[in-house]
């Protein structure tokens, strides 16, 4: 194949930017979009609050300074300044221009852009489209792709980066419909491969695929991840499925209950009860789940979300989306019965290690999205900022790469280099005698994570935490791949995603051993408040000798001092 | 053999999925496999293939991703029906079986098979891309990110819920006319199409319709309703459509083309919507083809104003239906002739 400028990998929010601002900046170049979903199926579509812009379209004294600091303050000061800035400042041009490309944004009386007020936001700042703000973005940057003629290879799966050196020549990928695997030599490559936060498995929220595979893929090709550790946690998930039930049956009256059947939220806030913010929430659940007052079933420990006491009437007319998420996917209707939910893992604030121009520290290596870790999250990510962060890098990634590319020689992947990926493939094809099967270290992952290295962390937990990977990882060499044939194999796919999550939690778990404070998500008990002189500080892994190696970095600070973050 | 997806609860019943396989590297010709498991109650067809796969047979291929009902990639036909596999109860499906506690589980018509439960997305892919289905922005390049279009509440109400659409491609597989046709647009093509028609951010309104007015676009569909029927999203496609319709007879005529196919599309519009009847009453004392040229575009803002005309069901027949009908046979035969005359001139 001939070789390309840019090969993108990710065709959600953050790979879907960064083709059309790459074609936009240099309309000669030669650039590719590999995803393994169709574009359009990406996780980007399952955001339906919306996406923060300092508009002013509702709080006419809003400003991107006002942004600023709550994302910053938000961060727990975590967050880089200088990419703050950027990403709050970039914000209301990014948002007028889906607007100008047809986002369908829902709007004010005036006809501008609807806002609404979300959490940790000082001014209602969230600009939205109904309760599908996530999917009508992802539907718009597809569409005005498709318009462009974007190059697509839908329903590929990445493999490795083929470097050499320190030099990456390019990406390996498989052609799920063939079977056959591929190079795709290129000067540059934009990883925009989404969140990790599966790896918590049936505790996630997140769609399947959310599996980490871009970030594994730069961490084996030696490139560091940043503050793996911290993972944003959402109070009530659904107990099977780990899918969220949205803030809306809190806000609209509805009660936590315990086995014992308290309103336990009256001993972790007093007043505000159930509206109390997101981490305290989780916290507090987790707590009554650890001391035994939760309720029991083979698929875990849970907690009651009741809203009998609202009446049918009001379920039906205010929440009716609730009611029927929880009838499809739990089969409970919340009219006769309460909802079983618990803490679920939600969004991965960890990824690769980039600068605010999106390069890793590989030539011609970059990254945008929640994959990646610039980073305007620091500690904990507000509601509306991801969505915000995958546009703006995105963007920036997909400018920097058109504008970087001709700086780099065109890469070249020989059939040797093919080699060491198709053959890893096909060892795990081979039938053996003693075989594990991926299904239940892919759960066992989730529950050693979700027990281990969850809300409440502390040394013992995470030491046994990181046993259980590397033993999960010792028994993975015995999974085996049972679907033989080459046309669409998901039996292997859904195997190599595996062996991308045991990777990455590797990696998760070594940080919040390494991180001796409580910081925004990340809560240990044995260490319970933050401290700055020793861990204001990004963490770094980086894959040595098949280990994941500590490292770190210096948090950028600007305008804004340290200071205790209370609500 | 029977395995167990959860052991406790208060119910659990004895399911046979019978799904539709086919892996066109080693089968000639497709078959079924049962698989027979004990599933609780609450839960979904998705879990309990996602079980299959685990624990009975990992070669059982489907899509799935988002598990949630919004990403679209889990459509396939439960018990004869195109709908979404992850957010479909199979206690409410052991209700709707032909052959007691077998559920049927096969793959979405119309598009080529992959393997198993999946098929090709990329027709549908190639018709979005035909029909231009995006906003091609009227905002100057050098303005756009500066300032916002002005967009009120009434022209987001036309297209708000057209923009639920997840692509699942379940219509696709409902449709009649695809299943002779498959170069048909599809619905949710047209529904695309139309959504980016009322978009006032959109400068191609013209062409795009130019290319939905042509064979195998809009007026091929026979108004069977079973795309809206079986729409994960209760999207009201058929409104979409009629509004193409409407659209194009108001801005491109009833001589368009296939003038005669047209109009007699139209026609059958009427002849259903029995309350747009008095559109057609000048009929009767100006003959056939002065109406057609002259009052039908006009008829048709009258009707586009209204534009959301209530879901079939609600749609009364008008009285004296039957005597219109007879009239409309009548003018259809006269406008066949009309058109055969333009013919040979
Ligand atoms: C339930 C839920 C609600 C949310 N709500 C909000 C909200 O209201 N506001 C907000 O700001 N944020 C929200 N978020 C977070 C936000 O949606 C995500 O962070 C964001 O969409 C991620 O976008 P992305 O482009 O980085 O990745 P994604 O959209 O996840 O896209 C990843 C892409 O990479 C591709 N890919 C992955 N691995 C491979 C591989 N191996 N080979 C090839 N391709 C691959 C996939 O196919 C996909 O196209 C929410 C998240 C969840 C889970
Ligand atoms: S109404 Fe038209 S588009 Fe819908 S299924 Fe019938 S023929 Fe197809
Ligand atoms: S119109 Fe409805 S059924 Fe058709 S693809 Fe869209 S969501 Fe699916
Ligand atoms: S898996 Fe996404 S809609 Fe069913």
């Amino acid at each position: 194949m001939k070789p390309f400028d840019i090969v993108i990998v990710g065709g959600g929010g953050a790979g879907l930017y960064a083709a059309m601002e790459a074609m936009k900046t240099n309309p000669a170049l030669n650039i590719a979009v590999l995803s393994k979903v169709y574009p359009n199926r990406s996780h980007t579509s399952a955001a339906q609050g919306g996406a923060n812009a300092a508009l002013a379209n509702k709080a006419k004294d809003d400003s991107v300074e006002m942004h600023i600091f709550d994302t910053i303050k938000g961060s727990d000061y975590l967050a880089d300044q200088d990419a703050v800035d950027v990403l709050c400042s970039e914000a209301p041009k990014i948002i007028r221009e889906l607007e100008n490309i047809g986002t369908p944004w829902s709007r004010m009386e005036d006809n501008t852009i609807a806002q609404r007020p979300f959490g940790g936001a000082g001014r209602p700042r969230c600009c939205y489209c109904a309760d599908k703000t996530g999917h009508t973005i992802l539907q718009t940057l597809y569409e005005q792709c498709l318009r462009k003629g974007v190059l697509f290879f839908n329903e590929y799966f990445a493999l490795n980066l083929s470097v050499h050196g320190s030099r990456s020549r390019g990406l390996i990928a498989m052609n799920m419909k063939t079977g056959k695997v591929e190079a795709f030599p290129a000067k540059t490559v934009i990883f925009a491969t989404g969140g990790y936060a599966k790896m918590y498995w049936n505790r996630s929220s997140n769609a399947a695929g959310n599996t980490g595979d871009g970030q594994a893929i730069a961490y084996r090709a030696g490139i560091p991840m940043k503050d793996m550790e911290i993972v944003q946690f959402h109070p009530t998930g659904l107990r099977k499925s780990g899918l969220l039930v949205t803030e809306g049956a809190r806000g609209e009256g509805g009660y936590l209950i315990n086995k014992d059947g308290e309103r336990f939220m009256a001993r972790y806030a007093k007043e505000k009860m159930e509206l109390g913010p997101r981490d305290l929430v989780s916290r507090s659940i987790e707590t009554e789940i650890l001391e035994g007052r939760g309720f029991d079933s083979p698929a875990g420990k849970y907690i009651h979300l009741d809203l009998r006491h609202l009446g049918a009437d009001l379920i039906k007319s205010r929440l009716p989306q609730i009611r029927e998420m929880t009838l499809n996917f739990e089969g409970v209707d919340p009219i006769e019965e309460p909802i079983p939910i618990r803490p679920t893992a939600h969004y991965s604030m960890g990824g690769i290690d980039t600068d605010n121009f999106g390069r890793t520290v590989m030539d011609g290596v970059y990254a945008a999205g929640e994959c990646a870790c610039v980073s305007v999250h620091g500690a904990n990510r507000l509601g509306g900022n991801s969505l915000l962060d995958i546009l703006v890098f995105g963007r920036i990634a997909g400018h920097t790469a058109a504008e970087e590319a001709g700086k780099f020689e065109p890469g070249s992947i020989s059939e040797e280099d093919l080699r060491e990926s198709v053959e890893d493939i096909r060892a795990r094809m081979q039938p053996s005698g003693h075989y594990e099967r991926y299904g239940a270290l892919r759960e066992e992952l989730g529950q050693t994570l979700a027990l281990n290295v969850g809300i409440f962390r502390e040394s013992s937990l995470l030491h046994k935490g990181i046993q259980d990977i590397a033993e999960l990882k010792e028994r993975f060499k015995k999974v085996r791949v049972f679907d033989s044939s080459d046309v669409f194999n998901t039996n292997l796919q859904q195997v190599l995603e595996l062996q991308n999550m045991l990777d990455l939690a590797e990696t998760v778990a070594v940080g919040a051993l390494a991180r001796e404070e409580s910081r925004g998500s990340h809560t240990r008990i044995d260490f319970p408040v933050r401290d700055d002189e020793k861990w204001h500080k990004h963490t770094l892994a980086t894959l040595v000798d098949g280990k994941a190696t500590p490292g770190e970095k210096p948090v950028t600070m600007g305008r804004y001092e340290l200071q205790e973050r209370t609500y | 053999m029977t395995e167990t997806i959860d052991q406790h609860q208060e119910g659990k019943r004895d399911v046979t999925f019978r799904v539709f396989r086919f892996n066109p590297q080693v089968d000639s010709k497709p078959y079924f496999d049962d698989y027979t498991i004990s599933a609780e109650r609450g839960i979904t067809v998705l879990r309990s293939l996602n079980y299959i796969k685990e624990h009975v047979d990992a070669t059982l291929s489907f899509r799935a991703f988002c598990q949630a009902g919004i990403c679209g990639s889990c459509g396939m036909r439960v018990n004869g029906i195109s709908k979404l596999a992850c957010t479909s109860q199979v206690w409410d499906e052991l209700d709707k079986c032909r052959e007691p506690g077998i559920i049927r589980v096969e793959p979405l018509r119309s598009l080529p098979m992959i393997k198993d439960l999946i098929v090709d997305m990329d027709p549908l892919v190639d018709k979005m891309t035909r029909y231009a289905n995006w906003v091609d922005s009227t905002m100057p390049l050098a303005e756009m990110g500066k300032k916002e279009f002005l967009i009120s509440e009434e022209e987001f109400q036309q297209y708000d819920k057209a923009t639920d659409c997840i692509l699942c491609a379940s219509c696709v597989s409902e449709c009649s006319i695809l299943r002779a046709n498959t170069e048909y647009v599809s619905p949710a093509v047209l529904l695309k199409s139309y959504r980016m028609n009322v978009d006032s951010r959109d400068g191609i309104h013209d062409l795009r319709l130019a290319e939905l007015v042509k064979d195998h676009g809009v007026w091929d569909c026979t108004h069977c309703y079973r795309c809206q029927e079986s729409c994960v999203k209760s999207i009201p496609i058929m409104e979409a459509i009629h509004a193409i319709r409407e659209d194009a007879l108001e801005k491109r005529g009833p001589r368009d083309t296939s003038g005669a196919k047209h109009a007699e599309a139209f026609m059958e519009d009427i002849e259903k919507k029995g309350k747009l009847v008095e559109a057609t009453l000048p009929i009767r004392t100006n003959g056939v083809v002065w109406t057609l040229t002259n009052l039908l575009p006009m008829a048709m803002k009258m009707i586009v104003k209204r534009r959301t005309p209530p879901p079939p069901p609600l749609v009364k027949s008008a009285k004296g239906i039957k005597i219109f009908r007879a009239m409309f046979r009548e003018m259809t035969e006269h406008v066949k002739q009309d058109h055969l005359k333009s013919h040979k001139k």
